[in-house]
């Protein structure tokens, strides 16, 4: 049996059957994804501002493999503090409306990367909640999510992304 | 294709979905602090806006309602497809 591993779009990345059970169901997991991180974002921009204090969250990720990574970051509280509210509000944003979704997920592959070190808890193994959240980023990316019931479907379109084909990388 | 029952129950699965996760979600930030209805440690809050477990149910039900359609879909012949066809496509 032959399988057509490139269709739907030039890239070879999605179904192109806008309208099917896979590109409602990525849609989905795209949309609740991005409430997950909008929610932790704009609960703590509500709470306390652009205040968020991470600095003790990174020097506990001493001991694990970024430490240098997290010990690094947590000299600079005033810089990355806000820059979490603001980088979760964004992705959730940008994933709940499926507008630069490769962007947004990459940034969130960045968070739950740092989560899933940083928090290390692998008493069930390294297969927790925080490698299924990396997960759901990473499949975003990957399927093009933002072309199901998204922005980036209608962006792509324009003659600016037909012109500059790159810029799929960072759509879809 | 995708037929008018597909699209009811994409429509009806994901509408009690998004409905228990965001609506829901936007009624707590509506409602005021605190946010978030739990504490770590799974307490739910008597102050919830939007109780936990009616959120929670409404997601349920569109796990339930994405069950149903999934034993409807096994239960019923495949469109288009003779029975010796079908099988064929089973055992790619």
């Amino acid at each position: 049996m032959e399988y057509n591993t490139r269709a739907g779009t030039e890239s070879g990345a999605g179904y192109g059957a806008a309208g099917t059970w896979p590109a409602y169901w990525i849609a989905v997991v795209r949309v609740l994804t991005g409430w997950w991180f909008f929610h932790a974002g704009f609960t703590k921009l509500l709470e306390g501002g652009l205040t968020f204090d991470p600095s003790g969250y990174l020097q506990g990720m001493a001991g694990t493999v970024l430490a240098p990574v997290g010990t690094t970051l947590a000299g600079y509280p005033g810089i990355i503090g806000p820059m979490v509210v603001i980088f979760e509000t964004l992705i959730g944003l940008a994933l709940i409306v499926g507008l630069l979704t490769r962007f947004a997920s990459f940034g969130g592959v960045m968070f739950m990367t740092m989560f899933w070190i940083g928090n290390a808890e692998y008493a069930h193994g390294v297969v927790n909640s925080d490698f299924m959240g990396l997960l759901l980023f990473t499949t975003i990316i990957v399927f093009g999510a933002g072309r199901y019931y998204g922005l980036d479907s209608i962006v792509e379109r324009t003659g600016l992304v037909q012109g500059a084909p790159r810029l799929k990388y960072l759509l879809g | 294709m995708t037929d008018t029952l597909d699209k009811a129950v994409m429509g009806l699965s994901g509408g009690l979905m998004m409905l228990g996760v965001v609506g829901g979600g936007l009624v707590e930030f509506l409602a005021g602090p605190p946010y978030v209805p739990t504490t770590e440690s799974g307490e739910v809050l008597t102050a919830a806006a939007v109780a936990p477990n009616v959120r929670a149910a409404l997601v349920l039900a569109a796990l339930l309602v994405l069950f149903v359609y999934a034993v409807y879909k096994l239960a019923t012949p495949v469109r288009g497809q003779s029975q010796h066809s079908e099988r064929a496509t089973a055992g790619d």
